[in-house]
């Protein structure tokens, strides 16, 4: 890490190497299509989700037709819960796929079929982390909606993803849906990653990626850049904010990029799935 | 991948072991005796299994001369190299040692994802690692039947005394070495059954069973890489299978009607192909003598032809 802001304050780009890293961190200062400054970026992120907070839901439903329920489906399938596990779900405010973990604990036909140890049950504990105030509110509504208002198995933490307030060694699992690209660090955001979990622990990242598919991708890109922003505007009044989604999916680095970012961060087994043909990708490491 | 055509390939048995090592590199330095890891080195198609094993992991003694010489290799290339190669040996040895310690809850927990946790709490891993493996419980099997049969080869190249016996006594005597290494899973052996016939797993398990079939029949002694080739394993398979099968109700006091069943079956086999050479050769002789009295008829009539037309000779 010295090495690389030493290398940014030289301005030396005359190994590869050098230029690579400087290109990982150009979407440190990205906003979209803006270029921002670093200590500005959370900020501004801040103000979008705040904005939006209220009709986060609706409009994933909206923008995604429903299928952000099966993406977030299959994260949850593929990290297999089990019950006793410590589980960090990071920029989770509303607490979708925290309750789905929830789900898939708790339900009553998984523990029919498996023989769980009831006691073990009991120590399953799921945080859910937000740097966002307002998104961890909605997703305490939600909570008590489904009647989980006092229960001890989740957790509501404001935090933020490049420096949680977690122990090392500490969790099961961690997962980040969609938030990871409002991050100003990817890297940092990481290596917490890394971190927080315990030896054998899975990372796992659900987030809208890259589409390579010729014909699709130009589709793909007349959706996001001429419906969505006006879906905004209609539902969720907030035109800027959507604006500023599509602008910061299109920063993000693309599948090989991310993965290899990943395995910097210290994982093992990296892989990633493309769902959609590569609207959506699940990436996942473990750390041994 | 056959030991056989593996044998004629590359003239020992090092390749075989050496392409299966890559699956489950860390266990077989625990099981394997020195002769394994002696033949391993040596093999050139080896090189790959070792650079990442030699590059962090303390294996035993055999081994170290072969560590020092990749390690010096990999610290002059370049990091990325071995970097992205030793992950997934890590990975790899990982998961072979959860399985491995998972085996013990297998009796009581079968073969299921509790038992692939209770081992990797044994292993000091967390649970989550087993979300993933492949195909989890069938990971596990197969990891198994990998055991199996890798203790198998240790055992016949370890010196049976398979010379004193006609091939039928052979076959009976490894298939029951093999067998016998199923009765602690017994309770559970089912339910292991039903997961190798799933149909993703079928073609994992398939390739297994032949394996082990070839595996048998070259200790026993057939190197013959014709047709009869893929007749033979059929075959075998066929009464390995049965045989598996007949074991899942046997209460008999030492499986003994297991052992029995598998005698008859075996006998069964090598009559069919007496069986079937002596109608090979019945039919050969039918066709000699038919045809004999085909061409003496052919003959007359020629001859009667060529007399009613003149004698125009042919």
């Amino acid at each position: 890490m010295a090495l690389r802001s030493v290398s940014r304050r030289l301005g030396s780009r005359i190994l590869n190497h050098r230029s690579f890293v400087a290109s990982l961190h150009s979407h440190a200062t990205s906003f979209g299509f803006q270029e921002v400054k670093e200590e500005d970026k959370s900020k501004l992120v801040g103000n979008v989700f705040t904005n939006v907070a209220s009709s986060y839901d609706i409009m994933n439903d909206v923008m995604s037709g429903g299928l952000h329920r099966l993406w977030k489906e299959r994260l949850v399938g593929k990290l297999s819960p089990f019950a006793g596990m410590k589980h960090l779900d990071v920029a989770g405010g509303t607490g979708d796929v925290a309750f789905r973990i929830y789900d898939a604990i708790y339900s009553v036909k998984r523990r029919a079929l498996q023989k769980v140890d009831e006691a073990s049950l009991e120590e399953t504990q799921i945080y859910v982390c937000d740097i966002n105030p307002n998104m961890l509110n909605v997703g305490k509504q939600r909570a008590a909606e489904r009647g989980l208002r006092d229960n001890k198995s989740l957790v509501w933490v404001e935090g933020n993803a490049e420096a949680l307030s977690f122990d090392n060694n500490s969790m099961d699992g961690y997962t980040i849906a969609f938030g990871i690209r409002n991050v100003t660090h990817i890297e940092k955001a990481l290596a917490e990653a890394y971190r927080v979990l315990k030896r054998g622990g899975r990372f796992l990242c659900l987030e809208l990626s890259h589409v390579d598919i010729p014909i699709f991708k130009n589709l793909y890109d007349l959706y996001s850049f001429q419906v969505i922003p006006h879906l905004g505007e209609l539902i969720a009044g907030d035109k800027e904010s959507y604006q500023y989604l599509v602008e910061s999916v299109r920063r993000f680095p693309p599948q090989e990029k991310f993965a290899s970012m990943i395995a910097d961060a210290g994982f093992e087994k990296v892989e990633y799935e493309n769902l959609v043909g590569g609207v959506v990708a699940i990436h996942s490491g473990i750390k041994l | 991948m056959y030991r056989t055509a593996a044998k004629r390939l590359l003239g020992g048995g090092g390749a075989f072991t050496a392409t299966r090592l890559l699956r489950f590199p860390k266990l077989r330095s625990t099981i394997i005796p020195s002769y394994y890891t002696s033949g391993l080195c040596t093999s050139s198609v080896g090189g790959n299994a070792e650079s990442p094993m030699g590059g962090n992991q303390s294996v035993n003694p055999n081994q170290s001369g072969h560590t020092a010489s990749s390690s010096s290799t990999s610290t002059g290339e370049g990091p990325r190299r071995d970097e992205s190669r030793k992950p997934r040996a890590e990975f790899q040895e990982e998961q072979a040692r959860v399985l491995s310690a998972s085996l013990r809850h297998v009796p009581r927990l079968g073969w299921t994802e509790e038992a692939m946790m209770a081992g990797s709490r044994d292993v000091g891993v967390s649970p989550s690692i087993v979300g993933s493996f492949s195909r989890k419980e069938a990971a596990l099997v197969e990891f198994f039947m990998d055991e199996c049969l890798q203790l198998l080869m240790d055992k016949i190249d370890s010196g049976l005394d398979l010379q004193n016996l006609i091939p039928s006594a052979r076959i009976a005597k490894l298939i029951r070495i093999r067998l016998e290494m199923q009765l602690p899973y017994m309770s559970k052996w089912p339910q292991a059954l039903s997961i190798q016939a799933h149909p993703l797993n079928v073609a994992t398990s398939f390739k297994q069973r032949a394996m082990l079939v070839d595996e048998v029949w070259h200790a026993v002694g057939d190197g013959a890489s014709d047709l009869d080739w893929y007749v033979k394993r059929t075959i075998l398979g066929g009464v390995y299978s049965t045989t598996e099968i007949y074991m899942l109700t046997d209460d008999s006091l030492e499986h003994r009607d297991t052992w029995a069943f598998l005698d008859d079956r075996v006998k069964d086999a090598f009559d069919l192909k007496k069986s079937i050479q002596e109608a090979k050769y019945f039919a050969q002789d039918i066709g000699a003598g038919v045809g004999k009295s085909v061409q003496g008829l052919m003959n007359g009539v020629m001859q009667t032809m060529s007399r009613r037309s003149g004698g125009s000779t042919f």
